[in-house]
């Protein structure tokens, strides 16, 4: 091997450790992505924390945790675990079979386990992601149970990775607590685009959508408006909101990686 | 057949060894005491059941008296019978004559294993005795003449052939009949039952009613009668005792185990998988315990067994007590259909359905059946009806055409029963409502769009949908509402709906209905029924 073909090769390599040393979430994961419609879709095997600000938005947390979820089915993962407490059933209402054709899910592929209490929830989330057939877990958490602390969202963390299978966990509040979910997303509801047709009635589901911690693709900490359509998530362009990381596909400038400051997935 | 005639005081006596003879059991009949069971003591001084309470305390003065609890003597009879499966799979109380005193076991294909039914009678009859029972038994080739024979010539195996002969001079009541039958028999002279075994059957039926033929029937093998086992009856099992008892959780799963290991060996020889397991433990003190869990699909693998009842005793918690421990424990395996060997290693698929219907068994046996769910479309337009829950494991096949309709909106989350909602201008008669208070929240609407109408199911018009009652302004805090809907069984206007999406402000979609239509008897109401994403 010639000289310079070899410092090509050093060069190339340094650029890709620095890549992963920017993105330490999918270092240790090795999970490729794809681009939906403007927005990077995570791989499987990760968990992630969906935040709303109330629980009266739990109908945009559910839709976009499915959305996600739905890109992660194929091959032998074929269901989809959603877990929800026996008391907040009519707090916060069950996943409705016939409105998951919407989503491109079929309502075959969806098993609600309805635990009575948080330890058992956990319990049956972790056992789920040990399971080879399961694409995803879709836990609903209300409040801040004591039990789901850094070291339970470490363990779920942890089965993810080992399992493949990603884990999301809907939560309701402003507050956050340290946890070692990969990825943190806030979800809001946002006002639906006119249809063509009838200017009063609402059109598709939107929201925005907000990277708190973690990163997918090349994007860290990226903010998106997103709209459902029937190939699933397409970003809009927004002026202004955020800034749209997907602008950025060349590799990141270092004063960036810099700015992240956050080479620890699991520090919250 | 066993016939304990002193259980209930022998049992009261057992329990609680304070308690002095002789001893009768008391309980009000019409506003009188009378004696419903008497011990041995007690009936040599002469007592009887059915005596006057007064009486009898002046007969005997030293008589010890207690009200009957027939509930505990019942449920500790239940207990006691599930015991002596330990003897034979199949054993009954025979509901019809009292639930407490007679235990019917089907000693069918089991006698060998005592050394014949001679020795197994005797066996049983010891074992109760030992324990400070009064006990009679009998064999017999029919559950009558079994009763007939421990009651009335007891301690004895009645060969098929020699029926006729021992029951014929036995009195009238051997045959379980009522005491008003049995006193218009004696009346007419007929004291035995071969006597009655002769007559015309018509004028005693005509006379005593067509129960005193059946009787006879049943007692004759004319007529077969099957006891209703009081635990499954599985014709696989396998089973371990103990010298010394055991308690340990730890130690009975390992066991459970072990078993596990022997019946797949027995289940796979003959190309069977099984759904159901019971693991029965028989503690020294003469109760059982069953853990029953189930499988989605037919299984015979060890491992898996094992780690559904290591889960189902999760759930069990504190109502486990081994009490003075277990000496036998049992384990069957029901519901077996055909399962082929599959071939595991080079070539096997990687079939993530089995893999599923695994960890669904698993949560099923820690969380309960019906915590593990799955939809299942039902043919109605009603949406709380459209879409039903049920258990993974209980699966039933779909109905190809429950499928839902995906032209007509619905909802992503629903509520499981619709929650009443105070709207602000609603357009009349079929508009959408500019706003509404949900939970003393207040939203305003940007965009609406409906109706879609979805009247009543009229051939379902004795079932009131569930809808959660409305709180009337001026009812106080703790009191039950009413049930709103206090309208007839079926009322087409007043329960056709409109369903609305509406969106507020937020960007929050949210499927929200009026019940009853402008200009009816009861007004309509709206309700809030789900949450689109």
């Amino acid at each position: 091997m010639s000289d310079l073909a070899r410092q090509n090769r050093l060069a190339a390599l340094r650029t890709r450790i620095a890549d992963i040393e920017r993105r330490p979430a999918l270092a240790e994961l090795g999970q490729t992505e794809a681009m939906a419609g403007g927005f990077p879709l995570a791989g499987a095997g990760l968990s992630h924390e969906i935040f709303a600000d109330e629980r009266r938005n739990s109908g945009a947390v559910l839709g976009f945790a499915l959305g996600q979820a739905r890109s992660l089915l194929g091959g032998a993962r074929q269901a989809v675990v959603y877990l929800q407490m026996l008391a907040e059933a009519q707090e916060m209402g069950l996943p409705y079979g016939s409105g998951l054709q919407v989503f491109g899910l079929d309502a075959a592929a969806l098993v609600l386990i309805r635990p009575a209490n948080m330890v058992e929830l956990l319990w049956a989330a972790e056992e789920a992601l040990g399971c080879r057939a399961v694409a995803a877990v879709v836990a609903e958490v209300a409040g801040q149970p004591k039990i789901l602390d850094f070291t339970a969202s470490r363990r779920l963390s942890m089965r993810a990775q080992s399992g493949g299978a990603s884990v999301f966990l809907l939560r309701y509040g402003r507050w956050r607590e340290s946890s070692a979910a990969h990825l943190r997303w806030h979800v809001a509801p946002v006002l639906s685009a006119p249809t063509p047709f009838d200017a009063r009635a609402p059109g598709a589901s939107r929201w925005s959508a907000r990277l708190e911690k973690g990163a997918v693709g090349q994007s860290h900490r990226g903010e998106w408006m997103l709209e459902w359509t029937e190939n699933g998530f397409q970003a809009q362009q927004t002026a202004g909101a955020g800034w749209d990381a997907n602008a950025h596909d060349a590799p990141l400038p270092d004063a960036l990686s810099a700015r992240l400051g956050h080479r620890l997935p699991q520090a919250g | 057949m066993l016939y304990l005639p002193d259980w209930a005081t022998d049992y009261l006596k057992r329990a609680d060894r304070g308690l002095g003879t002789p001893l009768a059991l008391y309980e009000r009949i019409k506003g009188g005491m009378r004696l419903a069971a008497v011990d041995r003591e007690a009936v040599a001084a002469g007592l009887s059941p059915g005596q006057n309470l007064a009486d009898a305390r002046a007969l005997v003065p030293s008589l010890h008296t207690r009200q009957i609890d027939r509930p505990l003597l019942e449920a500790a009879f239940a207990d006691f019978a599930d015991w002596h499966s330990n003897a034979s799979p199949l054993v009954a109380v025979l509901p019809d004559q009292g639930l407490f005193g007679d235990l019917v076991l089907d000693v069918t294909g089991v006698s060998h294993l005592f050394g014949g039914e001679e020795a197994m009678l005797r066996a049983l009859l010891g074992r109760l005795a030992g324990i400070g029972y009064r006990v009679q038994g009998a064999v017999a080739s029919t559950v009558g003449a079994a009763w007939a024979v421990a009651h009335f010539a007891p301690n004895q195996v009645v060969a098929p052939a020699d029926t006729e002969a021992i029951l014929a001079p036995l009195p009238i009541g051997a045959l379980r009949l009522s005491p008003l039958q049995i006193a218009g028999l004696n009346g007419m002279g007929l004291k035995q039952v071969g006597q009655v075994r002769g007559r015309e059957r018509k004028a005693l039926q005509a006379r005593f009613g067509l129960s005193l033929l059946t009787r006879l029937d049943q007692a004759f093998g004319m007529l077969e009668e099957r006891p209703v086992p009081r635990l499954p009856v599985a014709e696989r099992y396998a089973e371990r005792r103990f010298a010394d008892p055991i308690g340990l959780m730890d130690d009975v799963l390992m066991c459970a185990h072990d078993l596990a290991v022997q019946i797949g060996l027995r289940l796979e020889s003959e190309g069977l998988g099984a759904q159901s397991f019971h693991l029965f433990l028989y503690r020294v003190d003469h109760k059982v315990m069953c853990l029953s869990v189930n499988s989605a699909r037919a299984t015979r693998e060890p491992a898996h067994i094992a780690r559904l009842f290591a889960h189902r005793s999760e759930r069990l918690g504190g109502d486990y007590d081994a009490g003075f421990g277990i000496d036998t424990i049992r384990l069957a395996a029901g519901s077996v259909s055909p399962l082929d060997a599959v071939q595991v290693g080079a070539f096997a698929a990687p079939d993530g359905a089995q893999d599923l219907d695994r960890l669904y068994d698993r949560m099923a046996s820690r969380l309960g059946t019906l915590a593990v769910l799955r939809t299942k479309f039902s043919n109605t337009h009603i949406p709380e009806r459209a879409v039903q829950l049920e258990p993974v494991i209980a699966r039933t096949p779909d109905d190809p055409q429950a499928a839902p309709d995906p032209g007509r909106p619905r909802p992503l989350r629903l509520l499981p029963m619709p929650e009443p909602i105070a709207v602000t201008a609603a357009q009349v008669p079929d508009g959408p409502p500019a706003g509404m208070i949900w939970r003393r929240v207040g939203y305003q609407f940007i965009k609406a769009s409906g109706p879609e109408r979805l009247a009543a199911e009229w051939w379902r018009s004795g079932q009131r949908l569930q809808l959660v009652p409305p709180v009337k302004p001026d009812s106080k805090p703790g009191e039950v509402p009413p049930y709103l809907p206090q309208l007839p069984r079926f009322d087409p206007e007043a329960q056709t709906r409109d369903y609305f999406i509406a969106e507020d402000d937020g960007g929050r979609r949210f499927w929200l209905f009026r019940q009853g239509l402008y200009g009816g008897a009861a007004g309509p109401s709206w309700y809030l029924h789900g949450f689109f994403s």
